[in-house]
């Protein structure tokens, strides 16, 4: 019954998504939404799609101006799109989008699958006391729909399918990925990651969750059909599952870890090299490269976006330009991939997850379409908030919907309340005083900047919370939730 | 940022002192926060003006004009084209004049189609002269306009200032200084004809389609930069009112105010603020009780005319056009004393016009968004927002204590818990629906007005029909949550949904126009926290009932009415302008886009939906 019950309501789902995405397709809000900022960035709006499209016609070479940043991969796909396709192009972009939540509810039941495995294998070693915190059937259950509902009703992701941005491309590519990174498969990961860093760039992080997911999933001792004699090799997987210490990674294993890490990124990289061979090919030159790489990371075009760039930058002395291109882009790029790999390499989709989060809100040009993918991975991680929690549960935003049994409270979403309503009021006021600021003329750049200032805020507090519950979470798991120590109350404490 | 590592039990008590103590909080914080804006006009708080753009200083150098006589020939002249005809603007004479100082002179005309029938249409002509910039190339224009009124209008004829305007165009006619060009306009139909003009000269529409068929302009200057719309009301003058209030409740650049006021300071004109004049003027010593007072009186005169979002003259319309526009009101001089004349006044404008000329930027120093205490103090936003912020932050409070509240595990046994978390998850689905519902019902209501007026045959009167198709919309919506069930859980999940959306719209509101914003604060924040209480239901029913946008509408009406006509029949005048206020507040909608009805219909109606289920069914 539990089955039918859960397809019942995917395919209710699909369908009232479907219905929604048509019904604003043809409404009136359609050029409004194409024109918002928030939505089209220069590097992914469909205008500068269409005027790529008509200049290769033309003869011109697309990348020698200052107006089209799709790699030439896109740009073949695009062509192709509009040349055949163009009376059906809504239709194809919301299937695109249909097919993305159905690529995260596969991942999502993967993630949960593998949750769940994980969790029966290392039951032993659980504390006595945290039975409630434990993830259930149900969850395994429901957590899928809800990753599903939040793509699919996110006002965000709405926005970017309607005014069909490029964004919906990058996020089928992503959630292609992390299906692939859920099943471990390495192939495919490197495929879709690559495609989706020749698009844009930032999904270059990806390559690390990628390679530790196969980097497990090809374990030796990790084989299914010898789960009975798990207990007996217990050991051996304690070091590499549960044991925090750095070594871990080096026991025994460290020759399958180094092989595989470095197999899967190698894989990765001579497929990415052979994309921009055929990216040169197909634009007859290595232009392309300066035009789309060195757009995003030389941050040229200061249109005003929900991103962190566009202020700074046109503040800045133009002689500190570099030092800060330097600074915003290690931000964006590398700066949280070692730490944040360490502390989460035992969940490399958290860690995936998280990076999408970051890369979406650090990036020089992001969307509301990128903000939306990560939110509505989020729900994934709903039983790491055990009592119940109704984190950002709005129609009208309805990221997730996090509460399942109630349990101890132990690893709450301290910040939830306000990042919820900084996500509201934050996506209220931002077009206010756009409108204040371009049509009034009254408010000027720095009231939206501030609006966008608060709305990276929210966002930063949502990530970290969510990171900060897990590590929580995991040591609970392990230490049991009372926190006397000597007789006295101690202090969890993140060092 | 310590607020984001393992909160300690030390860590949390903030967090938790404020939930506990939240009830005496909010009462704090919204008492802090009407004291804030009741603050505001003190001395202490509110700051005296100054200009920030040097550029306009130099108009303030000895004016030029004297075509004071040929602006008293011409008045005389017009008065008798008046009289002779009533009902139409002279534009043989008006259009003879401009020609003969040398104007490029056109007409432009313009049509109504009244949104609220469906085969009544209203026509207009104005008329506009051009002196093209000698030392510019037609990039940037100041606008002189005035409202032409016939013998018939209802309101004081504007002859005078008509008279005027052409006297100051010969003398501008005259001078090689201009950078910009001027354009003289003489509006028809008051605002009607202003809006026309604008939306023909920028080619664009503002309101619904086609209700304003604005038709086009034969002949542009450049962008227009600034606005001053002049209503002199006689040739002797007692004093000049300025005026800012613009559409949806936008203000002119402070900049500009603080020039009229300076000007009319210099050529010795009596000037004044909403018809007040400073406080202590000339005095030596001033009661500071007493000048609060006052200034506290000024400032509300201010709040409530920005807050309706009608403009209080054609200034208004300029603003959403980007172009900063006082209107300057001449009331004649009725008491003894010497009047100012044509000649002072037409130095004011002088020097208007070539501070204006000198601009080299378009205005963005000094204020957009501020109050007026006086016609020399102001109150900036930095100072005033934090009224609000308040505010709305003891709504957000009520919804963070209410939301913990939620969390809080207080059932013990497993079977319970689990039932419970069964519960909530089906109770997402009624709240969501209940917000849905909400904002649909919202969307419709803004269509009522329309629908009725044009489908409901309730006699001839297309208003009548308009407040009844709203009044029963009204009376449906407010018996609609009886036919709902929701459980209790579910009523706080969506009393947090109603208060941060209540939140939201009261500071979005706040950054366009902080008078409504602070005004809807004060009357629904203490009811909105009192919607939840645990005694008291029928009160509460009943004040959140009162506090319905339509209902407080009448109420403020029939109250505003009490006051002011006490002997008349309250009722039927009460019913009248109850009827008058619906009917203009959508047509202002159509023709202008005035966002008020929008706004009510679509945010403040919905929330006050979503808080009326939990009043009512809060058990």
């Amino acid at each position: 019954m539990g089955l039918s019950n859960l397809s019942r309501s995917l395919i209710l789902e699909y369908v009232f998504a479907f219905v929604l995405r048509v019904w604003l397709y043809n409404s009136e809000f359609k050029t409004t939404i194409i024109g918002r900022v928030e939505v089209s960035t220069p590097v992914n709006s469909w205008k500068r799609v269409t005027e790529g499209v008509v200049l290769q016609k033309d003869g011109v070479n697309p990348y020698s101006g200052d107006m089209f940043h799709e790699s030439p991969v896109g740009l073949a796909i695009y062509s192709q799109l509009i040349e055949y396709a163009s009376p059906y192009l809504p239709g194809i972009f919301i299937l695109l989008d249909l097919i993305t939540g159905h690529l995260l509810y596969l991942t999502a039941v993967e993630y949960m699958k593998h949750l769940m495995r994980r969790q029966e294998e290392d039951k032993a070693e659980f504390s006595e006391d945290v039975k409630d915190l434990l993830l259930s059937q149900k969850d395994v259950e429901r957590q899928p729909l809800y990753v599903v509902a939040a793509y699919l009703f996110n006002p965000y992701i709405l926005f970017n399918t309607v005014a069909q941005t490029t964004t919906v491309f990058s996020n089928i590519c992503l959630a292609a990925s992390f299906l692939f990174m859920a099943k471990g498969n390495r192939w495919g990961s490197c495929v879709t990651i690559s495609f989706a860093t020749l698009q844009s760039l930032y999904p270059i992080v990806l390559i690390v969750p990628a390679a530790i997911c196969v980097g497990y999933h090809t374990l030796p001792i990790k084989k299914p059909q010898k789960l009975t004699k798990a207990r007996a090799i217990a050991p051996v997987k304690l070091d590499i599952y549960q044991k925090m210490l750095p070594k871990s990674l080096r026991s025994v294993n460290s020759t399958h870890w180094i092989t595989s890490m470095a197999t899967t990124i190698g894989l990765f990289f001579v497929m990415l090299t052979s994309l921009l061979f055929l990216s040169c090919h197909l634009s007859g030159g290595w232009e392309f490269l300066h035009s789309v790489y060195g757009f995003m990371l030389l941050v040229p075009d200061l249109r005003p976006n929900i991103g962190l760039f566009w202020y700074f930058f046109t503040e800045m002395f133009e002689h500190f330009r570099l030092l800060y291109l330097w600074a915003f882009q290690m931000n964006a790029l590398v700066l949280y991939l070692l730490p944040l790999s360490l502390r989460t390499r035992r969940d490399p989709i958290l860690l995936a997850a998280s990076l999408t989060g970051i890369t979406a809100m650090f990036k020089s040009y992001p969307s509301l379409g990128d903000v939306g993918f990560y939110l509505s991975l989020l729900p994934m991680w709903a039983h790491i908030f055990p009592c119940k929690k109704f984190f950002l549960s709005f129609f009208s935003l309805n990221l997730l919907v996090l509460f399942n049994k109630e349990k101890n409270s132990v690893a709450d979403l301290q910040q939830g309340f306000i990042v919820l309503a900084a996500f509201i009021i934050t996506s209220v006021l931002g077009p206010t005083v756009w409108h204040l600021w371009i049509y009034a003329r009254s408010a000027n750049a720095n009231f939206y900047f501030g609006v966008g200032l608060a709305f990276a805020i929210a966002q930063i507090f949502l990530i970290t919370d969510i990171l900060l519950s897990y590590t929580k979470r995991e040591f609970i798991l392990r230490h049991g939730t009372s926190t006397l120590l000597h007789g006295k109350h101690g202090k969890l404490v993140l060092a | 940022m310590p607020v984001l590592l393992d909160p300690p039990e030390g860590c949390r008590r903030p967090t938790y002192l404020m939930v506990k103590h939240h009830r005496k909080l909010e009462m704090l914080m919204y008492l802090l926060g009407l004291v804030w804006f009741f603050a505001l006009p003190s001395d202490n708080v509110s700051s005296a003006s100054y200009f920030s753009e040097n550029s306009l200083l130099p108009g303030l150098v000895k004016g030029g004009f004297v075509e004071d006589s040929f602006a008293k020939t011409l008045l005389a002249s017009l008065q008798d084209e008046i009289s002779a005809n009533p009902t139409k603007m002279p534009y043989p004479w008006l259009l003879a004049q401009f020609r003969q100082i040398g104007l490029d002179t056109y007409t432009h005309n313009f049509t109504l189609n009244y949104p609220l029938a469906s085969d009544l249409a209203f026509e207009g002509q104005n008329v506009y002269g051009i002196l093209r910039a000698p030392r510019g190339s037609s990039t940037e224009a100041i606008v002189l306009s005035v409202p032409f009124r016939g013998s018939k209008s209802v309101h004081p004829s504007t002859a005078a200032g008509v008279a005027l305007m052409l006297a100051i165009a010969k003398f501008c006619r005259r001078q090689k200084y201009w950078a910009k060009d001027l354009i003289f306009l003489i509006t028809d139909h008051e605002q009607l004809g202003a809006q026309a003009w604008l939306e023909a000269y920028h080619q664009t529409s503002s309101g619904s389609h086609a209700v304003l068929n604005s038709g086009d302009l034969l002949s542009r200057g450049g962008a227009i930069q600034a606005a001053v719309n002049l209503e002199l009301l006689s040739d002797r003058i007692s004093h000049i009112d300025v005026k800012i209030e613009g559409l949806n409740g936008q203000l002119p650049n402070l900049d500009l105010v603080n020039l009229v006021h300076m000007l009319c300071n210099k050529e010795g004109v009596h000037h004044t603020f909403h018809n007040r004049a400073n406080y202590g003027d000339g005095q030596y010593k001033v009661d500071p009780y007493k000048s609060w007072a006052y200034s506290l009186q000024t400032m509300l005169e201010m709040v409530f005319a920005q807050a309706s979002g009608v403009p209080n003259g054609n200034h208004g319309l300029f603003h959403r056009f980007g172009i900063e526009a006082v209107t300057l009101t001449g009331y004649r001089k009725v008491d003894r004393g010497s009047p100012a004349t044509f000649y002072q006044v037409g130095r004011v404008l002088e020097g208007i016009l070539r501070s204006l000329n000198n601009l080299l930027e378009r205005f963005h120093q000094s204020y957009f968004f501020y109050l007026l205490s006086a016609t020399d103090r102001y109150i900036s936003i930095g100072i005033y927002i934090p009224a609000v912020g308040l505010m709305a932050s003891t709504l957000l409070l009520r919804a963070l204590a209410v939301w913990r509240s939620l969390q809080l595990p207080s059932l013990q046994s497993d079977k319970a818990k689990l039932l419970r978390a069964q519960e909530i998850s089906n109770s997402f689905a009624s709240v969501g629906l209940t917000v849905l519902a909400a904002h649909a019902l919202g969307v419709l209501l803004l269509r009522v007005p329309v629908w009725s007026a044009l489908y409901l045959n309730v006699g001839a009167d297309s208003s009548f029909a308009v407040v009844i198709g709203l009044l029963s919309f009204t009376a449906v919506t407010i018996c609609l949550p009886s036919l709902m069930s929701m459980r209790q859980d579910s009523l706080l999940l969506l009393y947090v949904i109603g208060l941060i959306e209540l939140a939201t719209v009261l500071l979005a509101v706040s950054l366009h126009n902080f008078p409504l914003a602070i005004l809807c604060s004060i009357v629904y924040v203490p009811f909105a926290l009192f919607a939840n209480g645990g005694r008291l239901r029928i009160l509460r029913i009943v004040c959140w009932l009162l506090l319905q946008p339509l209902l407080l509408v009448a109420i403020m009406i029939f109250t505003y009415t009490s006051i002011y006509f006490p002997d008349d029949v309250i009722l039927s005048k009460a019913v009248h302008a109850f009827k008058e206020a619906l009917t203009f507040s959508y047509v202002d909608y159509a023709v202008y886009g005035n966002w008020m009805l929008s706004v009510g219909a679509t945010f403040l109606f919905p929330t006050w939906f979503v808080l009326w289920v939990v009043v009512l069914k809060t058990l």
